[in-house]
C-alpha cells in the first residue's frame, strides 16, 4: 500500500472535474483516479504529471509523502 | 478482400483432398496400394502410374506448407495488434467453461493401460482454460498504467507459483535415484502430469490474480462523489 497523502479529490473538485473526466484527459479509468484520491496506487511521474496540468496545482501540492 | 482470401484457401484445401482421395482410389484400385499402405522404397521402382500419387501428395504437403505460412502470418498480425491496442481483448466469460477441457486429461490413465500412450495426461493443461472466465470480465478493458502494473504482478506471481511446482516436482521425482514411484515409466506420467497441472496454473493464477488485483480488491465507497 503507498504510503502518502493524495488530494486529488480537493483539487478536482475545485475544477469541477468528474473521476471520469478526469480519467479521460489523463488516459486512464475512472477506478485508477478513484485508488488514486484513495492514495491507494502510486502513480507513475507521467500520470502524476498529467494529472497536476489537468487540475491546475503543483505535484507536490497533489501527492504528499511523508 | 479477405473474405474472398478465405474462400480460395477453403476451395483449395478441398481440391486438395479430393485429388488426393481420387489418387488414393486410382492406386488402390490400379497400382495394387502402392504409395497408400506402407511402401518399401528400397525396393520399389518408380513406374508412370505413382505419379497421380506423387503429384497429389505434393500438392497436399504444399497446401499444409501454405496453411502453416497463412497461420504465422495471423499470429503476428494478431500480435502486433495486441501491442497498439488500447483495449483488452473482447472475449466472452463463458468461454471459461473450456477449462472442462483439463478432465480429458483423466483419458492418459485409460490409453497408458490400453496402449502405454501417456500423451493425454497433457490435457490436464487444458483447466488453465478456467482463466477465460476472468479475461471475459476484464474484456474490453483501457489498458492504463495500473492495468500494466497489476498484469506484471499477476504474471510474475503466476510464474513464480508454476516454476516452484515444477522445482518441486523434479527434485521429488529424482530422490531414490529416479525410483521413488518404481519405475520410470510412472516417473513420466507423474512428471507430466504435473507439469501441466503447472502450466494450468500459470495460465489460470494469471488471468485471475489481474482480475483480483485491478477489480475485486476495490476501494471502499467506490463510487463517484
Amino acid at each position: 500500500m503507498p504510503d502518502f497523502e493524495c488530494r486529488l479529490k480537493k483539487y478536482r473538485q475545485l475544477k469541477e472535474l468528474t473521476q471520469e473526466q478526469l480519467a479521460q484527459q489523463v488516459g486512464v479509468r475512472r477506478e485508477t483516479i478513484m485508488r488514486l484520491e484513495k492514495a491507494q496506487y502510486n502513480p507513475s511521474l507521467k500520470l502524476a504529471v498529467d494529472i497536476s496540468r489537468a487540475v491546475d496545482a503543483p505535484i507536490e501540492e497533489i501527492f504528499i509523502f511523508p | 478482400m479477405k473474405k474472398f482470401k478465405g474462400k480460395i484457401t477453403v476451395i483449395l484445401g478441398v481440391v486438395v483432398v479430393l485429388l488426393l482421395a481420387a489418387a488414393s482410389w486410382y492406386s488402390i484400385v490400379f497400382n495394387d496400394w502402392r504409395l497408400v499402405a506402407p511402401t518399401d522404397f528400397s525396393t520399389c521402382t518408380f513406374t508412370s502410374r505413382d505419379l497421380p500419387m506423387l503429384i497429389s501428395g505434393a500438392l497436399f504437403v504444399l497446401y499444409v506448407l501454405y496453411l502453416g505460412i497463412l497461420l504465422c502470418r495471423a499470429i503476428i498480425a494478431n500480435k502486433l495488434r495486441q501491442a497498439e491496442a488500447k483495449t483488452t481483448r473482447k472475449l466472452n466469460p463463458k468461454l471459461g467453461l473450456l477449462g472442462f477441457a483439463g478432465f480429458f486429461g483423466f483419458l492418459g490413465f485409460w490409453t497408458y493401460s490400453a496402449f502405454h500412450a501417456v500423451s493425454p495426461f497433457v490435457f490436464f493443461a487444458f483447466f488453465g482454460f478456467f482463466g477465460f472466465f476472468y479475461e471475459g470480465k476484464m474484456s474490453n478493458t483501457l489498458i492504463d498504467e495500473r492495468y500494466k502494473e497489476n498484469r506484471i504482478r499477476a504474471e510474475l506471481t503466476a510464474h513464480r507459483a508454476a516454476v516452484a511446482i515444477v522445482f518441486l516436482s523434479l527434485i521429488l521425482l529424482n530422490l531414490n535415484a529416479g525410483a521413488l514411484l518404481g519405475s520410470l515409466e510412472f516417473t513420466l506420467i507423474a512428471l507430466t502430469i504435473l507439469i501441466s497441472l503447472a502450466i494450468a496454473l500459470d495460465l489460470f493464477l494469471t488471468e485471475y490474480l489481474l482480475y483480483r488485483y485491478d477489480c475485486a480488491d476495490q476501494p471502499d465507497g467506490g463510487g463517484e462523489d
